[in-house]
């Protein structure tokens, strides 16, 4: 993540937004390896951010898949710029 | 006043598979799909297209006791199965006169209500609103209009609690039964949920499946809607063999605990206490039961959290006992679920075959388990139906074959 202006780095902070805004979370405090739980971000919370993504990026998560066993902020930017880009290459 | 065997002499369905409780266990059994593709109109940029509805023709060519003004379909539908509950029963109106209603509904006349809102955010439509809504919406208006057209005086209830509402209604009027309140009733549950409205809301949840419906399968990815209705009529024992009827099955025991945690979070603590509670109240041990019909919703959650309650009642005996989830093939009933399943798991003990989990395709480790994928025999007594609830609300019925 050393270069700022990736195509990846700007997916991740659009999500890192979304996150913020939809389990408001103080946007700082969304660093990579902080847990979910520590952060108060329940389950229940995804299913906001993933309604947010369906807006934003037009692909359907359901809330049943690895999401269910993810921790941290990164898992949860890997599994959905993973889903983003799967649904893009469909 | 001692407690008093309770038997099932009548049952009745309509499902996405048609109208009829054979129709709904030879669709379990012979393992067929409920999934239809939907597109709703009413829902833009809509991502899921899978549910197991009962097309309007099913609940059209097979309606009776219709109220065409004052009936959501969702009323229509627990009429029909509770008509052909009561003929199976050969009881008359005269011998329910003291009989309770116990129907619930989780989310009852949603068509009705999913109208109103539609054409009250357009008024430019100039639809007038229908002066009928609130009888049609309420979610008690199943069980009332059963209690009218079978002539029921005693109490009605109507148990709202989501998908547990049919499990604790047939639960309820066994206890009632058992215990000598009630005599006679007819119970189960109701739902009209296939609806643009109710869809959609289902879909922003997020937990139905944008493929199929797989439980505890490792790749599964959520539940697959359906709808329908199942009405079951219950008596003593003793009226049943005192008039010679033919007992379908005995209801053995129920069990209904909450988990006072997550309102959405399963906890397999609360479910196994009502496995164990459903057990006792019945006398039973858990290598009684044979075959368990699971609540096996295909989510993530669900199918975990069942799978530990299970292991936490059957213990070393597990691996021996059938389950299997059948909502693949009726789709999650929602209100109605517990009646559906529980109609499929009486059927199981009389024909002595475990219907198929349908769509596995591999263990998934935090499981452990594999169900049952192809029907196969089932000899032992008695057998377990699971309904848990958005709510933390759990409720079990054990079924016990008839004895000749």
């Amino acid at each position: 993540m050393s270069n700022n202006s990736s195509p990846t780095q700007k997916l991740e902070n659009e999500l890192l937004d979304i996150v913020a805004d939809e389990t408001m979370v103080e946007r700082a405090l969304l660093k990579p390896d902080a847990r979910l739980e520590d952060l108060d971000i329940a389950s229940a919370d995804f299913v906001l951010v993933l309604l947010a993504i369906e807006e934003k990026y037009g692909i359907y998560i359901p809330v049943d898949n690895e999401i269910s066993t993810i921790e941290t902020v990164q898992d949860l930017l890997t599994l959905a710029t993973q889903k983003i880009a799967e649904e893009k290459t469909e | 006043m001692s407690e008093r065997a309770v038997v099932i002499t009548g049952v009745g369905a309509i499902s996405c598979h048609g109208a009829g409780a054979d129709t709904l266990w030879r669709a379990a059994r012979d393992g067929k799909s409920g999934a239809r593709t939907y597109e709703f109109d009413r829902i833009e940029d809509q991502k899921v297209t899978q549910a197991a509805g009962v097309p309007p023709e099913t609940v059209s060519e097979n309606a009776v006791h219709v109220r065409p003004r004052m009936q959501d379909r969702v009323v229509h539908m627990a009429l029909i199965a509770a008509e052909e509950a009561v003929q199976q029963s050969g009881l008359s109106k005269a011998d329910f006169k003291d009989a309770g209603v116990i129907v619930g509904s989780g989310f009852g006349g949603a068509n009705t209500l999913d109208d109103n809102y539609y054409f009250h955010a357009r008024p430019h439509l100039d639809v007038r609103m229908d002066p009928f809504s609130i009888p049609k919406i309420m979610t008690n208006a199943a069980a009332s209009w059963i209690s009218m057209t079978f002539g029921a005086n005693g109490p009605i209830y109507c148990n709202s609690t989501a998908c547990s509402s049919a499990g604790q209604s047939i639960g309820m009027a066994y206890h009632m039964i058992k215990s000598g309140m009630l005599d006679r009733a007819i119970t189960g549950g109701t739902e009209g949920c296939v609806v643009a409205g109710v869809f959609r809301a289902w879909e922003v949840l997020r937990v139905m499946t944008p493929t199929l419906c797989r439980p505890f399968s490792r790749d599964r990815n959520g539940m697959l809607l359906g709808e329908g209705a199942g009405i079951l009529v219950l008596e003593t024992k003793e009226s049943a063999q005192a008039r010679g009827a033919t007992i379908l099955a005995e209801v053995a025991g129920y069990g209904t605990t909450a988990d006072a945690g997550d309102l959405l979070r399963p906890n397999p603590n609360g479910a196994a206490r009502s496995m164990t509670q459903a057990l006792q109240s019945g006398g039973l041990a858990p290598s009684d039961v044979a075959y368990v019909n699971a609540h096996g919703t295909a989510t993530v959650a669900n199918d975990v959290s069942e799978t530990e309650a299970m292991r936490q009642v059957f213990g070393d005996g597990f691996d021996a006992v059938a389950v299997s989830s059948t909502k693949p093939v009726h789709g999650h009933g929602l209100g109605a679920a517990g009646a559906l399943e529980a109609i499929v798991t009486i059927n199981a003990l009389r024909e002595r075959i475990a219907p198929p989990n349908l769509h596995f395709t591999e263990q998934d480790p935090k499981i452990g388990f594999t169900p049952v994928t192809e029907a196969r025999a089932l000899d032992g007594r008695y057998a377990m139906s699971n309904s848990f609830a958005f709510g933390g609300i759990n409720a079990t019925l054990v079924f016990g074959r008839a004895q000749t």
